[in-house]
């Protein structure tokens, strides 16, 4: 069983995974993102990465900027 | 079809019995999951709706009759969360929760999206009222493949879990069945987990998702217009599109039809003959003279604002009900966080371009003082509201491209100059951006109708009353002699530093009063050839970047006092003159005539 953690912001369009965790900072980041349901188990798929990065959480489209989507770490599926 | 819904087991007690006031209902739930549609149905009352979270940024009430009893609604803005780092307008609802304003809540959810409502469910249980819970567009949910178990869900809550597609009206009779069973609901703390596992756990158990892709149209839009190698281009066509319903339909064909045609055919010369029984001078002038309350406010606010604003805001109700507008952040947010925001930024901005007043009391969906602040000295600064957009259109339209360009691309530069200085000058932090994009559907009829002729009627009531009001000031201002004095007294700027005919002062006078006013007596001017193109391209331009209206005035001192209010006044004035100045000399010294 082979699962890679990879930052969001690393992956290119069409990839498909679950969140493993979200980076926690001082701003509130982390609870802002878990009340748009982007939290541990939350599957994801990477729609576009230019020029901004836009990726679907569950059901809801997110659009995010990078410094965001480098704190969400998400494990690929295989 | 009919909605089943699911009564919980008989723990309940009944809540609609005599009582000494109303029982007041708030409906709460994430944003744009269609809050305002079922206020709308519970109460008859019409509330703004759209396609795009923060249409609702202030609370609404309404009554609703519930078999023999009424009860007060009241729409809450959506909220993500009502714990943690909050933004302005979801405090709004925290407090109303908070503070016993609501004895009942409806919770609102969007079927799709069970787990971060039920994230939300679970912090309205701590606040320990009695509960439903409305699955709305239950019909969206299934056509993408997801499936709850409606009853199921309400017996591990406690609570009725109705299912609905509000705006077909679909569950709202099984709603107001249920307020009488509502009950406490039972979640994360009465089992001891956090609102993460017990959501998480719960959507796991009630909820299947099944492999099902959009129709193959749906799902290439919805690519295509986020994508920048075909959504610039689809950008482009929007704006063209709206180019050719305001600036063409709007400006040029139905203000002709009205401004001619109604007014310079039949009404003014009727009002004119009129008023030739009247014996009195002033009042006949007063009537139907140069600044006649027919012949001047009347034309205005009938003739040339209101074919306008009328094309304008159905454009825009179908873009703000497609779910557009929010993608439009996708590419703007490297341009907005130069400017101290992000691209969440990009909602109030494209409001403004419907009303700037309207649009500063948006600036509340943005996260930091900071923002708020850049945001509103932005709308008030640079961002033409309707009426004003479309004479400009009407006018630079009919002159030349170029001069529209460099009306647009003048206006947009000196917004992001100050942007970009603001955001270094004030204090503060710009917040992440992040951003829900609401999926894209085809606007209801119904809907977007109903909005228009609401919106219609709100600038009727609103701005036809400011329009006679404007005009009988100006009237007795000519009359006394302030209005020569006036020009004079302008006339360094007006005509030295700006190149403008000393009447343009009037115009700006007009302009402080509301924007689209200033406008349409340039659009006239314009009209009969006192002002020569470039003269037109500077008085557009310092129009726009001129102050706000009084109606933008009052809102910015209301949201964020009076100090700043001032402080944004004289800044925006001072950069309006300025840039009007140097936009004057450089096109006398690069002899551009359009």
């Amino acid at each position: 069983m082979s699962r890679s953690e990879q930052p969001l912001v690393q992956l290119p369009p069409g990839t498909r995974g679950r969140v493993s965790r979200v980076t926690r900072d001082l701003t509130g980041r982390t609870e802002r993102l878990a009340a748009l349901g982007v939290t541990r188990g939350a599957t994801v798929r990477v729609l576009q990465t230019f020029p901004g990065i836009v990726f679907e959480c569950d059901q809801t489209e997110l659009a995010v900027e990078r410094t965001v989507a480098g704190s969400i770490l998400v494990e690929l599926d295989v | 079809m009919s909605c089943p819904h699911a009564i919980p087991d008989l723990r309940s007690t009944p809540l609609l019995r005599l009582r000494a006031h109303p029982l007041r209902i708030a409906l709460v739930g994430n944003p744009n999951v269609g809050k305002s549609v079922i206020f709308g149905r519970l109460t008859g009352r019409y509330v703004t709706v759209s396609n795009y979270p923060g249409t609702t940024v202030a609370v609404t009430r309404g009554r609703a009759q519930v078999g023999a009893e009424v009860c007060d609604i009241v729409d809450t803005p959506g909220v993500n969360a009502l714990e943690g780092p909050l933004s302005e307008d979801e405090k709004v609802t925290r407090d109303l929760l908070r503070s016993g304003g609501a004895e009942l809540v409806v919770q609102v959810a969007d079927a799709r999206n069970l787990r971060r409502a039920l994230i939300l469910t679970s912090q309205i249980a701590d606040f320990k009222l009695p509960m439903i819970l409305v699955l709305n567009m239950i019909d969206e949910a299934r056509g993408r493949g997801v499936d709850i178990d409606a009853e199921g869900l309400a017996v591990e809550l406690g609570i009725p879990v109705i299912e609905a597609v509000a705006p077909e009206g679909r569950g709202m009779g099984e709603l107001r069945d249920a307020l009488a069973t509502a009950a406490r609901p039972r979640a994360a703390r009465a089992r001891g987990q956090s609102h993460l596992h017990w959501a998480d756990d719960t959507t796991q158990r009630f909820r299947t998702v099944g492999h099902v892709t959009l129709g193959r149209f749906r799902e290439w839009l919805n690519r295509a217009v986020r994508e920048p190698l075909t959504g610039i281009p689809i950008l482009l066509a929007v704006l063209y599109v709206t180019y050719l319903v305001v600036g063409v339909l709007g400006a040029q064909t139905l203000v002709n039809l009205l401004e001619k045609g109604l007014f310079g055919t039949y009404l003014n010369p009727w009002a004119t003959d009129l008023a030739a029984r009247i014996p009195w001078a002033p009042a006949r002038d007063f009537l139907v003279g140069q600044y006649g309350l027919v012949t001047m406010g009347m034309t205005y606010a009938i003739a040339i604002v209101l074919p306008v604003v009328t094309t304008f805001f159905l454009v825009f109700g179908f873009l703000e009900d497609s779910g557009y507008i929010p993608r439009l952040a996708i590419f703007s947010d490297r341009l907005f966080r130069a400017m101290g925001l992000n691209g969440k930024a990009v909602l109030p901005m494209v409001l403004g371009l419907g009303c700037d007043t309207m649009a500063t009391m948006t600036t509340r969906i943005l996260a930091t003082p900071k923002e708020r602040l850049i945001a509103i000295l932005l709308l008030a600064l640079g961002v033409p509201c309707s009426a004003q957009l479309a004479t400009i259109m009407g006018i630079l339209g009919g002159i030349s491209f170029l001069a529209l360009a460099t009306l647009f691309g003048v206006v947009l530069t000196q917004m992001v100059l100050v942007g970009f200085l603001a955001a270094r000058a004030l204090p503060g932090d710009r917040s992440d951006f992040v951003m829900e994009l609401p999926p894209l559907r085809v606007p209801r009829l119904r809907n977007l109708l109903t909005k228009t002729v609401l919106r219609v009627r709100w600038y009727l009531g609103e701005a036809v009353p400011l329009f006679l009001i404007g005009t009988a000031l100006l009237f007795v201002l000519d009359r006394v002699g302030a209005l020569a004095a006036l020009a004079s007294a302008a006339r360094p700027i007006v005509t030295g530093l700006l190149g403008l005919p000393p009447k343009a002062a009037e115009v700006f006078v007009m302009g402080f009063l509301r924007r689209d006013y200033g406008a349409a007596g340039l659009f006239l001017m314009a009209r009969n050839g006192s002002l020569t193109h470039v003269q037109a391209v500077v008085a557009l331009t310092v129009m726009t970047l001129f102050v706000p209206c009084v109606a933008n005035f009052l809102m910015i001192v209301k949201e964020r006092g009076l100090r700043i209010g001032l402080a944004i006044l004289a800044f925006v004035t001072l950069i309006a003159v300025g840039t009007g100045a140097v936009l004057n000399g450089a096109l006398g010294a690069l002899h551009v005539s359009f």
